[in-house]
């Protein structure tokens, strides 16, 4: 299977006969059975994948023209998409047994170019979290060291990519909850622009934060799903009307190019960064040097600014979208209340986690009368310079290079002894989705532990194209 | 006599919620029109399903902007919207879309006619904002019902500032409101199906005194009725707790209008904190001079200055202006006809007198009515040149009228023999009789009982079955009796 890590090399094993979709289809089966343990998955449409492979089948042999772009691509979605007539349930209890009446127009637009989605992975709770510890299904396991966590909260993706069970894996990143598990599982993730995807079908966290973000072994599966979600939708005023480029045409980096590429002094020496992380991004700079390009250090005097205003604003965003789970027209209900407010209280209550309930509290407290300019009012102004100073320096420079985080996969049950300080690991990702901007997470290595090291690019908005095709250059500089 | 009540003065602000008539609701394409069987008008967007986004329906803002230009409100170019958080049972996202902080209008003024003569009640704002569904208490002793079809229809708030001082006023202005909404098609404007609300927010103080006293505001009334049978109960609370060395707590009030007292429903400690912030899934509404000038120059003719050309180009009276603008089909109808036949005084006494109550009469649309506007015409200029007595005209041509519209007046007089005769022999005939059957009124009259002319006109008028032309009849009698 391992050979088959594009789907241009999938698509051409149909064509020559090698393999079949139900044969696809069978084998990350097998796979998603053989690595149960690491428990990224909580539902595997088993039975309607196979169907559909069938009928993929029948399909191509019929007319090999009819069948869609993302024939043979094999997708796992994070338990926050809605697909219609199946369960989501943002790994929540509140949301038990809810079966979505539509689907996310992303899902929607990947099904019609006949991809199939062969199961809903694990997460934390509503996104809310950085180890997929905090789900209801449970925590999900690293399967490079089952003694860590996968990263989060798109760790069921991360894992579900890691493990070969599927070719992409659709995860949401808020605040790097796709770029910082690929890094903790050694995989590649994609967090493009916000309003590249629409957002509508995505159980909201922080509105103007969220982006749906893809997880891969290959560039090219990325660009190839990427191409094909993106772009309007009436469904989504956020989103961009911007045309999509062709990424996979745009892959191919011009080995004549020379790249300028910043990358931040407080970043590299943060007191938090494990030191084989530093030196083996120091290795990847001077590497990239060595080609001709160019690497410099700049001043980015906000870095500590960014974790503190992205809880104020993710936080009282998300006070504000969970709301409308509240035990009155769906989901969970508590059994015990007697009336309307408890009914409020207990199903809340007994609905979300402790992580959720904890976010929930402090966005209503920031956006509580006489706290409202303290906190909120200011953190968006954080915002704003921090948007600000990210233009500047990308105006002069083409990408701005960081680690993915301070540190590899932590071991499990550490981080919920201090939620501050997992919200601080979040220090180099939050970056890109204060400013809205395109980020990838790529592996460079591997720690002394044998836990995977990645890097992180950063890029001007819809700045996608570019940012694959460097990606792609570095993975075979890395070679 | 003069009571403790007389020294005081009230002051009152409204906030009126304008359902408005778009097809489908304000953030997806749900229909927005009122009735249907209970949940019937939901898609997973109204019902606040997991992932679901808003989208603005662009049909609301030009009817905001309709009535901004209309109160002469400064429109915003940049327009937000805003999160107002609370959790209610028929409130299916645990907020509401509305604007806090960038309103699409500012200030402007409505004209009200009060006891004191005209005046302009100012707007302090108006913005917009998506309705709740409705909670329906009553059906059974253990359970709410929630109906939220009525959840997202979009509302327009119009705030107007402390203007109003007396239930009266607040009716007059509720009137004038509800004239313009229907006038600008933005609104039914049908208090009886919640399509216009208004809280109303109620304070005393002593005549003369240039602050204002702590107000109490009563939610949710729902007819002009109540909301004047409200604000006298109020504001005899407000001042007999005045009066009995009390202070008045800022309120939230409920009015019960089978008792027509107000109840508290919560005090200003325990009003509720809306957690206000910029809703992040609709960007800001940018609104171009070109787009306001155009939405401008396709506002129709507004009430107030139709009564201004009815009164002023077409001489006619405060009432008969008041009445002829006081729906817009009416006025229109009513200036098609006058463009066709300038005398106007006599088009305004057949709208007024004959084709608005057929209409009432029978609930039809004033485009409805059967008589095309080129036979009303001609039927007006019969009684004009003469040729009908006015009184037959409308007792009987008009009748038959309706009845065969497409027949013409004059065609229909000549069958009921009414045209009127200028014949100089036919009236002499009439006029003789008549004198020779009434010699002592003759000779009253010549003893200076002028009054009796009119005896004579009614006697002649009788004997020619309405068809004796009155002038020439008039000038006849005259001469025949001074002999």
């Amino acid at each position: 299977m391992s050979k088959n890590t594009t789907l241009q090399q999938i698509q051409s094993a149909i064509q020559s006969g090698d393999l079949t979709c139900v044969e696809l289809v069978n084998t990350y089966l097998a796979q998603i059975q053989k690595t149960s343990d690491l428990n990224a998955y909580v539902e595997v449409f088993e039975e309607e994948a196979i169907a559909k492979a069938k009928a993929l089948d029948t399909k191509y042999k019929n007319d090999p023209t009819s069948v869609g772009k993302l024939f043979g691509m094999v997708v796992s979605i994070k338990d926050v998409l809605c697909y219609k007539d199946h369960q989501v349930t943002g790994a929540s209890k509140i949301l038990e047994d809810f079966t979505s009446l539509y689907s996310a127009t992303a899902i929607e637009r990947i099904v019609n170019e006949d991809a199939i989605i062969i199961g809903r992975v694990n997460c934390d709770q509503f996104g809310m979290g950085s180890t997929n510890e905090n789900s209801v299904y449970g925590v999900t396991k690293n399967g490079i060291d089952p003694t860590k966590v996968p990263g989060g909260s798109s760790g069921g993706s991360a894992v579900s990519v890691q493990m070969d069970t599927c070719l992409v894996s659709l995860g949401t990143d808020t605040g790097g909850s796709v770029r910082q598990p690929a890094g903790f599982c050694g995989v590649i993730g994609l967090k493009p622009t916000y309003g590249r995807i629409s957002r509508y079908g995505l159980l909201a966290y922080a509105s103007s934060f969220d982006q749906i973000g893809i997880i891969s072994k290959s560039v090219e599966n990325i660009a190839t799903i990427l191409e094909v979600m993106a772009g309007a939708d009436e469904f989504d005023s956020t989103v961009s009307s911007k045309l999509v480029p062709n990424y996979i045409q745009e892959l191919d980096f011009d080995t004549n190019k020379k790249v300028k590429i910043a990358y931040f002094d407080t970043a590299l020496n943060h007191p938090s960064i494990d030191p084989e992380i530093k030196d083996q991004t120091t290795q990847l700079i001077e590497k990239i040097k060595g080609e001709g390009h160019t690497v410099e250090a700049v001043p980015f005097e906000y870095l500590d600014y960014i974790i503190p205003a992205y809880y104020v604003l993710t936080t009282a965003e998300a006070s504000s979208n969970l709301s409308r789970y509240d035990g009155i027209r769906y989901g969970h209900r508590s059994k015990a209340a007697t009336n309307l407010e408890e009914t409020y209280k207990m199903s809340r209550t007994e609905g979300f986690s402790t992580e959720v309930k904890r976010r929930i509290m402090l966005g209503t407290f920031v956006l509580s009368a006489g706290y409202y300019d303290a906190y909120y009012g200011k953190a968006q102004k954080v915002r704003r310079l921090i948007q600000d100073r990210t233009n500047e320096i990308l105006n002069d420079y083409d990408f701005i290079l960081m680690p993915v985080a301070p540190t590899t996969a932590w071991d499990l049950g550490q981080s919920l002894e201090d939620p501050v300080a997992m919200y601080l690991a979040d220090i180099f990702t939050v970056q890109a989705n204060m400013t809205g901007m395109p980020a990838i997470a790529l592996p460079i290595g591997t720690h002394s532990s044998g836990l995977p090291i990645g890097v992180q690019l950063m890029n001007k908005h819809f700045g996608e194209s570019e940012l694959l095709s460097i990606s792609k250059y570095l993975i075979n500089l890395l070679k | 006599m003069s009571t403790i009540y007389d020294q005081y003065e009230t002051v009152i602000g409204l906030e009126i919620h304008i359902q408005l008539n778009t097809n489908s609701k304000a953030f997806c394409g749900d229909d927005a029109h009122f009735g249907g069987a209970p949940n019937t008008h939901v898609s997973a967007i109204s019902l606040g399903h997991p992932g679901t986004l808003p989208r603005l329906n662009a049909q609301q803002i030009k009817s905001a902007i309709k009535l901004g230009l209309a109160l002469g409100s400064e429109i915003n170019s940049v327009n937000t919207f805003d999160r107002k958080n609370y959790f209610y049972a028929d409130l299916p996202k645990g907020y509401q879309i509305t604007q806090d902080n960038q309103p699409f209008c500012r200030g402007g003024s409505v004209m009200v006619k009060t006891i004191n003569g005209e005046r302009a009640i100012r707007t302090h704002h108006i913005h917009m904002e998506e309705d709740a569904g409705k909670s329906i208490h009553d059906l059974d002793p253990n359970h709410s019902f929630i109906d939220l079809n009525r959840a997202g229809v979009p509302l327009l708030e119009i705030v107007t500032e402390p203007d109003l001082r007396s239930g009266e006023e607040v009716e007059a202005y509720m009137l004038a409101m509800r004239q313009l909404v229907r006038y600008l098609d933005i609104s039914d404007g049908n208090m009886d199906e919640g399509s216009m609300r208004c809280d109303v927010n109620i304070s005393v103080r002593k005549k003369g005194e240039t602050t204002f006293g702590e107000r109490c505001e009563v939610k949710n009334v729902n007819s002009m009725r109540f909301a004047k049978r409200a604000i006298q109960y109020e504001v005899k609370r407000q001042i007999d707790l005045i009066e009995s060395g009390g202070k008045v707590r800022q309120q939230t009030l409920n009015f019960d209008p089978e008792t027509g007292v107000t109840s508290p429903l919560r005090d200003k400690e325990d009003a509720h904190d809306y957690r206000y912030f910029p809703e992040p899934d609709l960007p800001p509404v940018h609104l171009s001079n070109e787009q306001i000038e155009l939405w401008k120059s396709e506002l129709p003719a507004l009430p107030k200055e139709l009564y201004a050309k009815f009164t002023k180009e077409h001489q006619l009276s405060d009432y008969d202006a008041t009445i002829l603008t006081e729906e817009r089909p009416v006025a229109v109808f009513y200036q098609k006809l006058a463009e066709l036949n300038g005398n106007y005084k006599a088009v305004a006494n057949l709208m007024i007198n004959k084709i608005r109550p057929y209409i009432q009469e029978q609930k039809i649309h004033i485009q409805e009515f059967p008589v095309p506007v080129n036979s009303l015409s001609d039927f007006i200029q019969l009684i004009v040149d003469g040729k009908v007595a006015s009184a037959m005209a409308y007792q009987r041509i008009f009748p038959k009228l309706i009845e065969t519209p497409n027949e013409t007046p004059l065609s229909i007089a000549e069958q009921l023999h009414l045209i009127q005769s200028a014949d100089e022999d036919f009236l002499m005939t009439l006029v003789k009789e008549v004198i020779e059957k009434n010699p002592q009124k003759v000779a009253a009259y010549q003893k200076g009982k002028k009054g009796l002319i009119g005896f004579f006109m009614g006697e002649i008028m009788r004997a020619s079955k309405g068809k004796a032309d009155p002038k020439a009849t008039n000038q006849l009698l005259g001469e025949l009796l001074r002999k």
